[in-house]
C-alpha cells in the first residue's frame, strides 16, 4: 500500500485540527473543517470499498517500533468490528459541519478544531491495535468533548462538563489498572514486554491466578460500561448531551468506544474468564435493565433533548445485551446497534437543536403544530423518530430485531425485561411528535422559517442512509457477522 | 591518580560561576545581562559534556564520587533546569545590580546538586547537599525588600538547618555502628546495624531530613510558603531542581546503603507516599495562588515519585528516574509561565497584590499566547494527560505498581492523578475561557525561549520516549 491509509484517517483530522485554530475568520475554520472531513470520508469511502467483508484478519495495517523497551507499538488496523464505526464517523462529520455550516458560533476556529479533534481520537480508537495507543486515543477523546461542552454549552455547563470528565475518567483510569495488569503478567509469561491487543488478549487465558483473570476482566468491563454508558454509570450521560451544543451531542453520539471496547476486548476475554457465567449475566442484566429503565426515564422527560438523550441510554442497553447474547446474529445485532444509533441519535440531536433555536424552548409541552411551519424539518424528524422506535424498514428495527430474537436463545429472562421496554419506547416518541410537532399550532412563536438549505441536506441525507441500511442492511451488516462468528466460536472453545 | 576528565561537566560549570562572579565586578549594571548569556553558556556547555559522557563509568578521589548512568541522568535533570532557570533569569535580573551574584549562587547551587549525584560517599553528600542548600537559601531571599521573599528565605533556612541536622545525625549514627561513611562500604557492614535500634534510629533520621528537602508530608511545611515567596525563577529551580536532589541522595542512602533496613523503611515510605499524594492534591484544589498551587502539586508530585521505594522494583526505580526528569521540565516551566505572567501583572501595576492569583491569567490565552499555549502543555503533563512527559512516567511508575501486586496503591496515585486533574483544568480554564479586559502584551523573549524549550521536551519524552526510558531503566540498574 503506498499511502498509510490509516494513519492518514485518524491524522488528518487530528493536523487539520491545528491548522484550524490558526485560522482567522469563521469561513476559514468552517471551509478546513470541511475539507479534512471530506477527505476522511473520501479516504474512508475508498477503504470501503477494497475492504474484504468475509474475513476476520486485521487489514490495511501498519506497524512501526514506538518505545521498544516496554514493547509499545505504533499499530493500526480495521476489521469488520472497526470497518462500520469508522465508516459511520466518516459519514456523519461532514455532514455536521454541513449542518452548523451557517450558524454564528462564537470562537469558530475553536469549535471547529474540536470537533476534527474529537473525530480523530475517536477513529484512533477504533484502528488502534496496541494497548497504549488504543488508551491514548481514548483519553485523547475526552478532552476535546470537555472543551465543547464547557465553552459552547448550555446554563449547567460546568456541572455537565465536569461530570462527565469526571465520571469517564475514573472509569478509564480503571481500565487502565486492568490494562497494566494483563501487560505485566502477559510480560511475565512470555519474558518480553509487549502492549499489542491481540497479543495480550490471547495471553490472558495461561495467566495462571484465576483472581486475577476476573479481576482484569472486571476493570476492563467497568471502563467501557461507564462509557457505553450502562445502568446505572449512566448519570453523566443525560447532563452531558443536553447541556452540549447540538454539534458537541452529535460527537458524544458518534462517541462509540464503549461499545466498540465489548466487541475488541470484552468477548474475546469472556470465554477465559474464571467467573464467565456470571459476567454474562451482569451483563445481560445491566443490558436489559438499560433498555428498560431508560425507556421509563424518556418516558417521564418534558425536555424534548433530555428525553433523546434518555432513549439512547435504552438504545445502548441493546449493544449491552446483545454481547451478553452470544450468538453470531445478537452480536451482530449489537454491533449493528452502535451504527444505527449513531445515524438516529445525530438526526434526534439536530432536531432538537433546530427546535430550539426556531422557539427558544425545548419543552414539549411549551411547543406544538410545528409541522405546519416546519415541514422539511417535520419529515427528516419523523424519520429518525420511527426508527429510534423501531418501525420494520429502518435500521432500528434491523438491530432490536437481531439482539431481541437472538438473545432470547441463551438469556430468556433479560430479553423478556428489554421486550416490556418496546412498548414505553414507541409511546413516547409518538407523544413527543404528536406534541411536539403536530396539534395546535403556538401562536406566540409568530411566524417561524423552516430549517436552511444546508441543515435540510445534511439531515435528510442521514435520514436517507437510515432508509437505506434499513432495507439494506448488508453492507455493514456482513462484516459484522463474520466478525461476531469468530467472536462466539471462540465460546464454544471454552464450552457454552 | 583519578582520571579528572569525569570531572570536566563540573568543572566547566564551576568555572563559569567563577568567571560570572569575577566579571560582574566590572561590569555596569546595564552590562550585566551578558552574564546571564554567559551563565547559560557555561550550564549549556556541561549539560552538552554530561549528554556525552553518558554510558562512561568510572570512580574519583578514594571511590568517593562515582560516576554512573545514575549520576549523569541526575545531572541532565539538575543542568536542564539550572539551563531553563537560567535563560529565564536574563529577564528577571535585568537591572538588577546583584546580578553576578544570584547567576553564581544559582550556579554553585547546580554544582552542589552535581556533586550530590555523584556521591558515593556520606560525607561527601553531606557537604554537596549543603553547598545546594546554602546557595538556594540565599536565592530565595534574593529580593531583598520583599518580606514575603525574606520569609520564604527564612524558613527556607531554618528548616533546611533543622533537616541537616537531623541528617547528619542519621548519617553519625550509621558511621558510628558501621565505620564508615562509604555508600558501599555500609552496605557491606550492614549487618552491624541490622537488629539494632540504631539502625532504626538512623532510618528515621535520614527519612526526616531527606523528607524536609522533597518535601514530604508531614515534612512539607515550608515548600508552599517558600515556594510561593521566593522568586518564580528561584521556586523554579527549588521545585524543579533542588527536590530532586533530596531524590537522588535518597535513592542512595536507601537503595544502596540501607537496602537491608529495607522492612524498616518500605512501611514508612509506603505511608509517606499515600499521605504526601493526597494531602497535596487535596490541598492544591482549594488554591488561588498558583505558585502555591503549583507548590502543592509539587508535594503530591513527590508523593508518586516517593512510590518507587514501596514497589522496589527496576521498573518502578526506572519510572521515577523518568518522573524527575518529567517534573523538572513540566514544574520548572510551569513556575517561569508563572513569572511571566507576575512579570506582566506587576509592569501594569507596581504593587499588585499576589501577582499569581489566579485571577490574573483570565484571558491569558489571548494577552500572552506563547505563555498561555506553553502553561497549558505543562499542567496537561503535570496532570498526566497522554502524549507528554508527565503521561509516560506516570504510565512507567502507575504501572510498575501493579507488576509488584501493589494495586491498592495503584489505586490510590490514580485516584489522586484523577483529582490533580482539577486544578490544573482550572487554570486552563482561566487562561480560555474567562474573558479578560486587559490588552495583549508582548511576551518577554527571555522567558518565552525558556518556556518553549521546557514544552518541546515534555512533548518530546511524551512522543519519542525511547532514549529517555532506555536511560532511565540504566540508571535504575545502578541501584537495582
Amino acid at each position: 500500500m503506498a499511502i498509510p491509509i490509516l494513519s492518514s484517517i485518524v491524522l488528518i483530522p487530528l493536523l487539520f485540527a491545528v491548522l484550524t485554530i490558526f485560522t482567522k475568520t469563521r469561513e476559514q475554520a468552517r471551509a478546513s473543517a470541511l475539507l479534512s472531513s471530506v477527505l476522511v470520508l473520501v479516504l474512508t469511502l475508498f477503504m470501503y470499498f477494497n475492504f474484504d467483508s468475509t474475513t476476520t484478519e486485521m487489514q490495511f495495517q501498519e506497524l512501526a517500533q514506538w518505545v521498544p523497551s516496554l514493547g509499545i507499538h505504533y499499530q493500526l488496523g480495521i476489521d469488520g468490528i472497526s470497518m462500520p464505526l469508522v465508516l459511520l464517523n466518516a459519514i456523519v462529520i461532514p455532514f455536521l459541519i454541513l449542518f452548523t455550516w451557517n450558524d454564528n458560533k462564537q470562537q469558530a476556529n475553536k469549535f471547529y478544531a474540536l470537533i476534527l479533534a474529537t473525530q480523530g481520537a475517536v477513529i484512533g480508537v477504533f484502528l488502534a491495535l496496541d494497548f497504549f495507543l488504543f488508551y491514548v486515543f481514548w483519553e485523547l477523546t475526552l478532552v476535546p468533548l470537555f472543551f465543547m461542552v464547557s465553552m459552547w454549552g448550555g446554563p449547567a455547563k460546568h456541572k455537565a462538563s465536569i461530570k462527565f470528565f469526571i465520571y469517564t475518567h475514573v472509569g478509564s483510569l480503571v481500565m487502565l489498572l486492568g490494562i497494566f495488569a494483563l501487560y505485566f503478567a502477559a510480560w511475565k509469561q512470555t519474558g518480553t514486554p509487549n502492549m499489542g491487543i491481540e497479543h495480550l488478549l490471547s495471553q490472558f487465558q495461561f495467566i495462571g491466578d484465576s483472581l486475577s483473570r476476573d479481576l482484569i476482566f472486571v476493570a476492563l468491563l467497568f471502563g467501557f460500561l461507564v462509557k457505553i454508558p450502562s445502568f446505572p454509570f449512566h448519570s453523566w450521560l443525560p447532563d452531558a448531551y443536553v447541556e452540549a451544543p447540538t454539534a458537541g451531542s452529535v460527537l458524544f453520539v458518534l462517541l462509540k468506544i464503549g461499545g466498540y471496547g465489548l466487541f475488541r476486548v470484552t468477548l474475546p476475554l469472556l470465554p477465559f474468564t474464571p467467573s464467565m457465567n456470571l459476567m454474562i449475566t451482569i451483563m445481560a442484566l445491566l443490558g436489559s435493565v438499560s433498555v428498560l429503565y431508560g425507556a421509563f426515564l424518556a418516558l417521564a422527560q418534558k425536555d424534548l433533548k433530555r428525553m433523546v438523550a434518555y432513549s439512547s441510554i435504552s438504545h445502548m442497553g441493546y449493544v449491552t445485551l446483545g454481547a451478553a447474547g452470544l450468538v453470531s446474529l445478537s452480536v451482530s445485532g449489537a454491533m449493528f446497534q452502535q451504527f444505527s444509533h449513531g445515524l438516529i441519535m445525530s438526526i434526534m440531536f439536530m432536531a432538537c437543536g433546530v427546535i430550539n433555536n426556531a422557539t427558544g424552548t425545548r419543552i414539549i409541552n411549551d411547543l406544538g403544530g410545528l409541522a405546519r411551519k416546519m415541514p422539511k424539518l417535520a419529515v427528516i424528524m419523523m424519520v429518525a423518530f420511527m426508527a429510534s422506535l423501531g418501525l420494520p424498514g429502518l435500521t432500528g428495527f434491523i438491530a432490536e430485531f437481531l439482539v431481541l430474537t437472538f438473545t432470547y436463545i441463551n438469556q430468556p429472562t433479560y430479553v423478556i425485561i428489554a421486550i416490556l421496554a418496546i412498548i414505553i419506547t414507541a409511546a413516547y416518541h409518538l407523544w413527543a411528535m404528536q406534541r411536539a410537532m403536530f396539534g395546535v399550532y403556538n401562536e406566540k412563536f409568530g411566524a417561524l422559517k423552516d430549517i436552511s438549505a444546508s441543515k435540510t441536506f445534511s439531515m435528510a441525507v442521514l435520514a436517507i442512509l437510515i432508509l437505506y441500511f434499513g432495507l439494506h442492511p448488508s453492507p455493514v451488516l456482513d462484516m459484522m457477522i463474520t466478525n461476531s462468528e469468530k467472536l462466539v466460536s471462540l465460546m464454544a472453545v471454552a464450552g457454552v | 591518580m583519578a582520571d579528572l576528565t569525569l570531572l570536566t561537566p563540573e568543572l566547566t560549570l564551576v568555572g563559569t560561576g567563577l568567571a560570572v562572579l569575577l566579571i560582574g565586578l566590572f561590569l555596569s549594571t546595564k552590562a550585566k545581562k551578558i552574564l546571564g548569556y554567559l551563565a547559560s553558556l557555561g550550564i549549556l556547555a556541561s549539560l552538552v559534556l554530561v549528554v556525552m559522557s553518558l554510558g562512561t563509568e568510572g570512580v574519583l578521589f578514594n571511590d568517593t564520587l562515582s560516576f554512573d548512568a545514575l549520576s549523569q541522568f541526575f545531572k541532565i535533570v539538575f543542568l536542564s533546569v539550572a539551563l531553563l532557570v537560567s535563560i529565564a533569569s536574563i529577564k528577571y535580573t535585568e537591572g538588577n545590580s546583584h546580578t553576578e551574584e544570584f547567576y553564581s549562587l544559582m550556579i554553585f547551587a547546580t554544582a552542589g546538586m552535581m556533586f550530590v549525584a555523584s556521591a558515593n560517599d556520606l560525607m561527601v553528600l553531606f557537604v554537596a547537599f549543603e553547598l545546594a542548600s546554602l546557595a538556594t537559601y540565599a536565592l530565595a531571599g534574593f529580593e531583598k525588600k520583599n518580606p514575603a521573599s525574606l520569609e520564604a528565605s527564612m524558613k527556607y533556612f531554618m528548616i533546611g538547618s533543622l533537616s541537616a541536622a537531623l541528617m547528619l545525625f542519621g548519617i553519625s549514627f550509621i558511621y558510628g555502628a558501621t565505620g564508615t561513611t562509604s555508600i558501599p562500604g555500609i552496605a557491606e557492614n550492614i549487618s552491624l546495624l541490622l537488629g539494632s535500634p540504631m539502625g532504626l534510629l538512623s532510618v528515621v533520621l535520614m527519612i526526616a531530613g531527606l523528607g524536609f528537602k522533597i518535601a514530604l508530608v508531614p515534612f512539607h511545611m515550608w515548600a508552599p510558603d517558600t515556594y510561593q515567596g521566593s522568586p518564580s525563577v528561584v521556586s523554579s529551580l527549588l521545585a524543579a531542581g533542588s527536590k530532586k536532589m533530596g531524590f537522588v541522595a535518597a535513592f542512595k542512602v536507601f537503595m544502596i546503603a540501607l537496602v537491608a533496613l529495607q522492612a524498616e523503611w518500605t512501611t514508612a515510605f509506603a505511608i509517606l507516599a499515600v499521605i504526601t499524594m493526597t494531602l497535596g492534591n487535596v490541598v492544591a484544589l482549594s488554591q488561588t495562588s498558583v505558585k502555591r498551587m503549583l507548590a502543592y502539586s509539587s508535594v503530591a508530585q513527590a508523593g508518586y515519585i516517593t512510590m518507587a521505594f514501596v514497589v522496589m522494583s527496576k521498573t518502578a526505580l526506572a519510572g521515577a528516574i523518568l518522573y524527575a526528569l518529567s517534573h523538572g521540565f513540566m514544574k520548572a516551566g510551569a513556575f517561569i509561565a508563572t513569572a511571566a505572567v507576575t512579570y506582566m501583572v506587576l509592569s501594569e501595576k507596581k504593587d499588585a497584590e499576589m501577582p499569581d492569583h489566579i485571577d490574573n491569567f483570565r484571558g491569558l490565552g489571548k494577552r500572552m499566547p506563547v505563555t498561555a499555549l506553553c502553561m497549558t502543555i505543562f499542567l496537561f503533563a503535570l496532570a498526566g494527560i497522554p502524549l507528554t512527559a508527565g503521561y509516560m512516567s506516570k504510565f512507567v511508575l502507575f504501572a510498575s505498581t501493579i507488576e509488584a501486586g501493589l494495586v491498592w496503591l495503584a489505586v490510590i496515585a490514580i485516584l489522586n492523578s484523577a483529582i490533580s486533574l482539577f486544578y490544573y483544568a482550572r487554570v486552563v480554564k482561566y487562561m480560555y475561557f474567562l474573558p479578560s479586559d486587559g490588552v495583549k502584551i508582548a511576551e518577554p523573549k527571555p522567558y518565552t525561549f525558556a518556556m518553549v524549550i521546557a514544552a518541546i521536551f515534555v512533548l518530546a519524552i511524551g512522543f519519542w520516549s525511547e532514549p529517555f526510558i532506555y536511560w532511565a531503566m540504566e540508571a535504575a540498574k545502578v541501584l537495582i
